[in-house]
This record gives C-alpha cells, structure tokens and sequence, in this order.
C-alpha cells in the first residue's frame, strides 16, 4: 500500500528541513489507525496524517533516537496513531540517498507496521515557491528499498499541500517549529508543533 | 525597529555564542551596516566579516560582495581576508579556485590553520568523507589542541558509524575540559551506541558524570534511564547488578516525571507511567 501525504504532513517535513539548512534533520510520518483490517487493502493508500520532526545534525546515534521512538509510539497509541514511515533530509544539497540511518529506522519501524515507507526530501530542488513535489518516496520490496514515482496521487490535495507549504516558508514558520531535539533542550518546547497545526489549520 | 546599539549587542552575542542563525545575522547585520556603519568604530571589520559569511549561508552573493569589498580595502593583503574570498568561491561551487587561494595562503604562512581547515571543508562538502577524515587526523598530529578539529573529527566518524574512533576524539575534548557536561554526555551516546555490556555501562557512568555536572541535561536523564534499563534487562549481569541498575533506573524515572511536570507540557507530564522502555 502506497502512502499518501497530507498538506500538515508534507508542510512540517518541509519547514524542519528549511529550519536547519546546514544539517541533516529527520523525522517520523504518522498515520491514523485504520478501524478495519481489509483483507484485500491492495491499493488503499496509507494517508500520513502529520510527522513528528526528530531530530538535526547527528542522526547516527542511539540513545535519544530509542527515546522519541519509545515517547512518540506511546502518544501515538493515545491518539489512535501509527508510526507509518521516516523522512530524512540529507546534510548536503545534492545528496538525496536514503543512508543507513534511514534503513535502521524504517526497520525498525517496519517491526509495527509493515507497509513503512521512507520519504527523502530532495535539498536540490527546495524553494520558496514549491512548486513541486519536492519528496522521493522509498518502499521496502524483495529486502530493498526502492524509490517510487512521486505524482499529485501522493498527496491527499497537492495544490493546498503546495499553498500551504509556500505560505509558511516565505512567512518564515520554520523558525517555531519544534524538533525533538529542541524539546531535549527545553521540556516545554512541544514536539507536536500545536502553533505551526493551527497556523496550517488556518489556512486550508 | 531595534537602535544600533542593541543590534550591535545581538551581533556579538551572535559571535560569541558562534549561532548560525544567518538568516537573523543578516537581517539585523545588513540594516546595521547600510544604516549606521559609521557609529560602530573598529566593530565595523568584525561585522562586515560576521555578515559576509551569514550573507553566504543564505545565497546573498549581493551582500557578502560588498562586505568582502569593503574588508579587502581596509585589510588589503591579509590572509584572514583571503579566506573569506576563498569561503565565497566555495560557496558558489567553484571549489578548485577556492583550493588554489587556500594554497596560495599555506605557501606564504603553512601554520595557517584557518585555510587547512577550509581544505577540509570543502572535502566535506564534495561528500568525500574518507580524504576529510584523513586530513584531519593529519592536521590534529599537528595542532593537538584544537578542540573545533577534535569535535569535527568526533562528527565525521559519527557519520561514519567509527563509533570506536568517535569515542576517542570525545576521549581528548573530556579530557581537556573536564566540567563539560556536553562532551561527557555525547561520549556517553557513542558509547550506547557502540553496545555491548561493558560499553553500556561505560555509557551509563559517563551519562552519570554528564548529570553531576548539570543536573538539567535532560539528555543525561534519559540516557542514564535507558543504559541503566538495558543493563538490568540483560541477562548477563549477576543479580546484584541487575538490582543496581533497576535503582538508577527507577531514580532516573522519576527525576525525568518530575523534570515534565515541572515544565508547562502537561500532555506528557505523566509519559514514563504509561512507556515501558525494555
């Protein structure tokens, strides 16, 4: 099953990796979870509802990476939410590849659901305007992740995703989102982004 | 509407807490500049060079031109000036002409540890991680004191999964400061990640010292929470060990459900009730 992204999704995906243009930055996709189990869901895509940003700079260590894992699923459960798939921005402009940071993750989150996919946003063609898509989507077949055509079809509306997006970059939105590393810094900083959802909410 | 002494004071603070927040250094730097260049004595250089560079971070070629004009006048044959030409070539990918005045500033003064450094740079930007990493373990057999080489060096191998190598830049940094509380807590995390019984323990010792040091790294909490739990959770360690670590555990849980109930996040003040981390 193929994800899709919604406008929230895809805009605070964006809007990390425009937060910090020098580093590598990642983060998780979460789905809602479905009520039903479809025995043929072939077909069905999954709608990632929102992302949860983690983490920039260094991405290759553990233990913080075990604890968003850990607190995230938790508030996921609560909220009825599935950790769904894991984007990641690379720290140079024309480096785009999944590395193995990117395949731990998304195997480990594939452990809970197994139709995980990984996003990797491409650096190079991120502007102000958005005027496309700008994500490479990767899903696991035959033990390799293997990227899949980005179309409109990914996206649960992609002329508000790319509205909303372009919006909050030129108003410079980036510079309140909150990533786990900086709820690390400071407790209160929330890592469920209540302003920049509202900001979103606003302008749909 | 800021006056120019506050601009000036963020500025510095900028520079002394070395941010890179260049957007914000540009925003308050180019009004700073075109508006009051004249009230800022010999502060002017070192903002015009503050700038500049911030200037680069953001793609204003406009901007960084005119500072690097302005510092290239009054400083006409300095190597620090040089450097910064060099930092605009790289910044428009034209790495081999930038190469060429780092080496021209190596020739005329080869301590130049600025333009070493920049060499490096420019080998990290062109994905060639190897030859960086080779380089400066090069640069740091001679200048052994240069914690910024030591804490890049610690990054790259990091990126390279040596946590092995990783620890040991971390080892030096600890060594030289050792009321750190940064450099403890993230040797304590290559450690973690490194595994094995014995590095998480090392890595629960060191997260310890990380607290010790300053009590509100939360990052030292949960990881002390986390090694502490991984090792009672093993199955090799005698049953006194076990008992230990479920105390320095239980202790880290509770610091970490005070330290949440004390902030305003009231959604997760009560997360570790409900989150079993083994």
């Amino acid at each position: 099953m193929p994800i899709q992204l919604t406008s929230q999704a895809y805009c605070k995906m964006l809007l990390h990796t425009a937060k910090y243009p020098h580093c590598a930055v990642n983060g998780l996709l979460i789905a809602e979870k479905s009520k039903e189990k479809k025995k043929d869901g072939h077909g069905v895509p999954v709608l990632c509802v929102d992302c949860v940003p983690l983490f920039h700079g260094t991405l290759a260590l553990a233990p913080m990476l075990e604890v968003a894992l850990t607190l995230i699923d938790t508030w996921c459960k609560e909220n009825n939410y599935i950790i769904a798939g894991y984007y990641q921005a690379n720290e140079r402009k024309k480096d785009s590849k999944p590395n193995q940071v990117a395949e731990k993750v998304a195997a480990r989150i594939t452990e809970n659901f197994s139709e995980a996919a990984i996003v990797m946003v491409d650096n190079s063609r991120l502007t102000v305007s958005c005027s496309e898509p700008i994500v490479v989507i990767y899903d696991h077949h035959e033990n390799k992740w293997r990227n899949r055509e980005v179309t409109m079809g990914s996206f649960e509306d992609w002329s508000e995703a790319q509205k909303i997006t372009s919006a909050l970059l030129v108003g410079r939105s980036y510079e309140n989102l909150i990533d786990f590393d900086n709820h690390l810094d400071d407790l209160r900083n929330d890592w469920t982004n209540p302003v920049i959802n509202k900001s979103v909410l606003d302008l749909c | 509407m800021l006056n120019c002494d506050a601009m000036r004071d963020k500025l510095r603070k900028w520079r002394e807490d070395n941010s890179r927040n260049s957007e914000q250094i540009v925003d308050v730097g180019e009004e700073l500049i075109s508006d009051h260049a004249s009230k800022l004595g010999d502060d002017v250089w070192i903002i015009y060079e503050q700038v500049m560079i911030a200037a680069l971070d953001c793609s204003r070629d406009d901007l960084a031109l005119t500072c690097l004009q302005e510092l290239r006048k009054q400083f006409p044959d300095s190597h620090r000036v040089k450097r910064l030409t060099g930092m605009r070539l790289e910044a428009l990918e034209r790495y081999d002409e930038a190469n060429k005045h780092y080496d021209a500033i190596l020739e005329d003064d080869p301590t130049n540890t600025a333009a070493r450094k920049r060499k490096i740079s420019i080998l990290k930007a062109q994905g060639k991680n190897g030859e960086a990493i080779r380089e400066l373990n090069e640069y740091l057999e001679q200048f052994v004191g240069d914690q910024e080489a030591w804490h890049e060096l610690s990054e790259l191998y990091i990126n390279e999964h040596d946590y092995g190598k990783a620890a040991f830049c971390l080892e030096e940094l600890m060594m030289t400061n050792p009321h750190n509380h940064l450099y403890c807590e993230q040797y304590a995390e290559v450690k973690y990640t490194q595994g094995g019984l014995e590095n998480l323990e090392l890595s629960r010792k060191y997260f310890s010292q990380a607290l010790r040091l300053n009590n509100r790294n939360m990052r030292a909490l949960f990881g002390l929470y986390m090694s502490a739990s991984h090792i009672a959770a093993s199955p090799k360690v005698s049953a006194k060990v076990k008992k230990d670590n479920i105390k320095y555990a239980a202790w880290a849980a509770n610091q970490i459900n005070r330290a949440y109930k004390v902030s305003i996040c009231k959604q997760h003040s009560d997360i570790l009730k409900t989150t079993s981390f083994t």
